[in-house]
């Protein structure tokens, strides 16, 4: 029961890193911009809590995917902006290209007929 | 980096919280702005938003651990689950950290014996600088010429010179043999130590012979002597019957120069007439009993010490030709009485170091191949963990981890099982009448080294694994199963079988080197001796230190052999100054009185014991001409010896030498041969055969008397009966060395018990380690191939093709192995000729065998796996993926 509970948390970690990479890779943005960036971009399919993203970015900062600087929001708020860092762009390409290879590879199993086994 | 990063959070911490408050708040106030915009509330907005955000403290509480996690914690994590992966195999991880302990244990358990040996220095004042000076000939000097090097070496802020010797040691109750150093005065100054109580003897202290009665005490003997208390300075003791004052206390740690040998007391050298009764020798110029060892002065270097000790060496020379001509100095180390026995001593402790480092690399590429196994079967689970966003780094610190988190519970483990076995090393005692020891105490270096090799054990077995996995293919590993296609099958086994092939090739030497051991072992037992120690019992007494004049002494000799043989059962009974292969043996020099004019120390040697008639024929020496000693060789009649084969050929270059004369040297009286025996060993088992010449006791004296006591069958009850008789004729005098012969010899047979004993474990260790390997490979190949199987036997495959399939690889494999371990073998022959005794390195007939013997092994390891391949259902094999 345990276990199973950390391999989704792993699941859902993983591909929440994976999506805030690519909201941040379309440009400077503030923790609640990436959020609604997340939501357009998945068709708002990502059910979590708001709050919960955030401790996501503070790990993306820390392995130096991001990088943060304060600025002032489109209303004239003190903002904390995220950027992705060059460390970050190669970790979102390789996670893009396994991401995909291992949609591929479902989409290959899932259609694989009882004679090609 | 990280480090920094850490320190940074925790002095800034708090504005990394003001900092993370104002980014929160600025989220919530964004989404209500948003919510208020759809037309919601203020209130509702913000009720809302504060649902849609979720636990504030829960976040803010993650984020700061995203934020503080470092390396640290990566590694807590990657712990936690490397063990938890290790308790899902419990049998994987057991074997694993079995064999690894076994590996570790043994290797740090030698290390430490050949750290304490070799590498600890002593505890002297700046020992880098303490030396031991030797002839290229020899460790020993004699005392007038030790003199001339105290004097007037240069070089040198001090020479000491000093001797092992024997005594007996009176301090109430019965008189005790007690081994000693003789030591001159200025031997604790030049060494540079303090004494753990009371004062040391200085030079000014060991200035007239027989002048000097001080004793200086060992640790261990204060402590069981006199119970450690601080009245036992100035104390009066009686040694040989001679009262001596205790002045000080030797410190807990110094036990001597001598790494082996454990004095219980140190005495002036002044007292050596006293001490070795009846053997004076302080003014001998061709008596070499002295050792010397000298503290550098500052700033000489051991090349200029020695031009200084070679200039004085010369003018001995010059002044006494014939007995210091070619006498060259040189320096060695201190701990093993020069050189001679060092470098036998390092080469033998290096050598097992060299066989047990390879048992340990056995169990590095056994694990390493079940390790590869283990990541190959995990192939499906990496993918996953890749593909959900684990980086490759990762995936490696993660797998990397667990070879560690095995190697360190291994190297736990075994820095258990070699303190155990240091503890029990040091705790040993030889069973011969000599305090020798080796005092292994387990430290910090055997705690650093255990740690170092474990992390090298870790990072061998598992880095190649864990960078294996990290090329998983992401593809075919989620599609199904690797099995699928055969041609990748081949090359991921590659790095596999390169480890079965060293495996079996180490595993191959080790089991060549054991069995090779264990048969020079067998053939030294049953090698002819030269004697019969059947049947024989010995008990020795030191009349000399006992106060008995000459003349009492050969009475006392001669009344105790009669005593002796009036015991039940005894069928002869004779006596000696000291036996072959006993520790006791003397060396002299000698020559032809026909063909003089050999000179100084390059003169022959001979092994010499002293005997009394019948001697010879108790020990069932066979003689193969003339005659033996009897009661007429006495004082009054010309000097007459018995000498062995060896001593003829080299003495007098004949097989027949009886009629021949020879002498100690130029002014000593010729010594006629009256009979000729075989040769036998005299110092050591692995000896060559050796020279020596038998004189009779009765034509000189020699106050030690060793007792030989040939009996009808093996009586063990023997030697206390003989002790009674002693005791009955003498009761003060202390009786030594009682016992069967037959035991005494495992003195002799000592360091090849120890080599054939290590050998063995080793030799089977690594047997094992290779039988599962060999196992776990066709175990694992067996079972991806299960399938193919099927399909094969579905086509109607033959059982002979199935095998050939399962068997034809494995078969290569362990023959490239055997062959690579052939060529090892030989290479490492001149290491392992140090640490085996054989006469016949290259025995073909046994080369073959353990051949044969590994390749049977293999295949029955082999066996169970292969039968299940043959056995395979196709229908489930095809169902089951």
């Amino acid at each position: 029961m345990h276990r199973k509970d950390n391999k989704s948390a792993e699941l859902l970690q993983g591909t929440l890193d994976l999506l805030v990479l690519k909201a941040v890779s379309l440009g400077k943005m503030h923790g609640y911009g990436i959020l609604l960036r997340i939501e357009q971009i998945s068709g708002g399919s990502l059910d979590i809590e708001q709050g919960a993203l955030y401790p996501a970015l503070y790990r993306l900062e820390r392995q130096g995917m991001l990088a943060t600087e304060w600025g002032t929001s489109e209303n004239n708020r003190k903002a904390k902006y995220y950027i992705l860092t060059s460390r970050g762009r190669v970790q979102l390409k390789d996670e893009e290209r396994s991401w995909s290879r291992l949609v591929e590879a479902i989409g290959t199993a899932l259609k694989a007929r009882p004679n090609e086994v | 980096m990280f480090r920094f990063l850490h320190w940074r959070s925790l002095f800034r911490r708090d504005r990394f919280e003001s900092e993370m408050a104002d980014e929160f708040a600025f989220h919530l106030q964004a989404r209500i702005d948003d919510l208020m915009r759809t037309g919601l509330s203020p209130q509702e907005a913000e009720r809302r938003a504060r649902l849609e955000f979720g636990g504030k403290e829960r976040y803010r509480a993650e984020c700061r651990e995203s934020h503080r996690v470092h390396w640290l914690d990566e590694l807590g994590r990657n712990i936690r689950y490397a063990l938890r992966s290790l308790r899902r195999t419990p049998a994987f991880s057991l074997a694993a950290i079995l064999s690894l302990a076994l590996g570790i244990g043994i290797n740090t358990f030698i290390f430490s014996v050949f750290d304490s040996l070799v590498l600890k220095p002593l505890p002297i004042k700046d020992p880098a600088r303490v030396t031991f000076i030797e002839t290229t000939t020899g460790n020993t000097h004699s005392f007038p010429d030790y003199r001339e090097f105290r004097d007037r070496a240069k070089a040198f802020s001090g020479i000491a010179g000093y001797r092992i010797s024997v005594m007996n040691f009176e301090h109430g109750g019965e008189p005790n043999r007690m081994w000693c150093y003789l030591a001159t005065g200025n031997y604790f100054d030049v060494l540079g130590i303090r004494p753990a109580a009371g004062r040391f003897f200085h030079q000014q202290d060991d200035l007239h012979p027989g002048a000097s009665p001080y004793a200086v005490l060992s640790y261990t003997t204060w402590q069981t002597r006199f119970a450690g208390s601080p009245q036992a300075i100035g104390a009066t003791v009686r040694i040989n019957g001679l009262s001596y004052t205790v002045l000080g206390v030797a410190p807990k740690e110094f036990h001597g120069t001598e790494m082996f040998y454990w004095p219980e007391v140190w005495l002036p050298m002044m007292m050596q007439p006293q001490v070795e009764v009846g053997n004076a020798w302080l003014e001998e110029r061709a008596e070499w009993n002295t050792m010397m060892l000298g503290r550098l002065k500052p700033g000489i270097t051991s090349v200029q010490a020695t031009g200084d000790l070679n200039r004085i060496a010369d003018d001995l020379a010059r002044q006494y030709p014939l007995i210091d001509k070619d006498m060259h100095m040189r320096l060695a180390e201190l701990g093993f009485m020069g050189s001679s026995l060092r470098e036998p001593v390092e080469a033998f402790a290096g050598g097992v170091l060299l066989l047990a480092s390879l048992v340990l690399l056995t169990a590095c590429s056994n694990l390493a191949g079940l390790m590869l196994a283990r990541v190959t079967d995990r192939q499906q689970e990496l993918a996953i963990r890749v593909s959900i966003g684990a980086g490759r780094l990762r995936i490696v610190s993660q797998l990397l981890t667990e070879s560690l988190v095995l190697a360190f519970l291994g190297g736990i483990a075994g820095c258990a099982l070699s303190v155990t076995a240091c503890k029990l090393f040091s705790g040993w005692h030889a069973p011969v009448d000599f305090p020798v020891q080796i005092a292994v105490n387990p430290d910090w270096r055997l705690l650093a080294f255990a740690a170092a090799i474990t992390l090298v054990t870790g990072l061998l077995f598992g880095l190649g694994p864990a960078l294996r996995s990290s090329r998983t293919d992401l593809n075919p590993s989620l599609k199904g199963n690797a099995g699928i296609s055969l041609l990748k099958t081949k090359h991921r086994f590659a790095v596999r079988d390169l480890l079965l092939v060293g495996q079996v090739a180490v595993c191959f030497v080790l089991v060549f080197a054991c069995i090779l051991s264990l048969q020079g072992l067998q053939r030294a037992i049953t090698q002819p001796l030269g004697f019969d120690p059947q049947n024989v019992t010995t008990a020795a007494v030191e009349l000399g230190s006992a106060g008995y004049s000459e003349a009492q002494g050969k009475l006392f000799q001669q009344r105790l052999a009669e005593s002796l043989r009036s015991l039940p059962g005894v069928t002869s009974v004779a006596y000696a100054n000291s036996l072959p292969l006993s520790v006791d043996q003397s060396t002299t020099s000698v020559e032809s009185t026909e063909e003089p004019g050999k000179t100084g120390r390059r003169r022959a040697q001979a092994n010499y014991y002293e005997v009394s008639p019948g001697l010879l024929p108790t020990l069932r020496v066979p003689l193969l001409r003339g005659r033996d000693f009897n009661e007429h060789d006495n004082a009054h009649a010309p000097l007459v010896a018995v000498v062995n084969e060896s001593f003829a050929r080299k003495i007098f270059n004949t097989n027949d030498p009886i009629g021949k004369t020879f002498r100690y040297g130029p002014q000593s009286p010729p010594i006629q041969v009256i009979g000729l025996v075989r040769d036998g060993k005299y110092v050591s088992l692995t000896e060559a055969p050796d020279a020596a010449f038998f004189g009779c006791i009765l034509q000189t004296y020699n106050p030690t008397t060793t007792l030989v006591v040939r009996s009808l069958t093996s009586a063990a009850a023997l030697a206390p009966q003989i002790a009674k008789r002693i005791r009955a004729l003498d009761p003060k005098l202390p009786v030594y060395g009682a016992g069967n012969l037959e035991s005494m010899l495992g003195f002799a047979m000592f360091p090849m018990r120890a080599a054939a004993l290590a050998l063995s474990a080793f030799g089977a260790l690594a047997l094992l380690l290779t039988v599962t390997g060999i196992y776990g490979l066709v175990d694992y190949s067996v079972v991806r191939r299960t399938r193919e199987f099927g399909i094969r036997i579905a086509v109607g495959a033959r059982a002979f093709e199935l095998l050939r399939l399962m068997l034809g690889r494995l078969l290569v494999l362990v023959s490239v192995g055997l062959a690579v371990g052939v060529i090892l073998a030989f290479a490492a022959g001149a290491a392992l000729s140090a640490v085996i005794y054989t006469t016949s390195p290259t025995n073909p007939i046994l080369l073959v065998g353990v051949l044969l013997a590994l390749l049977v092994s293999a295949l029955l390891a082999s066996w169970k796996p292969v039968l299940r391949g043959l056995r395979v259902n196709p229908v489930s094999a095809l169902r089951c993926e």
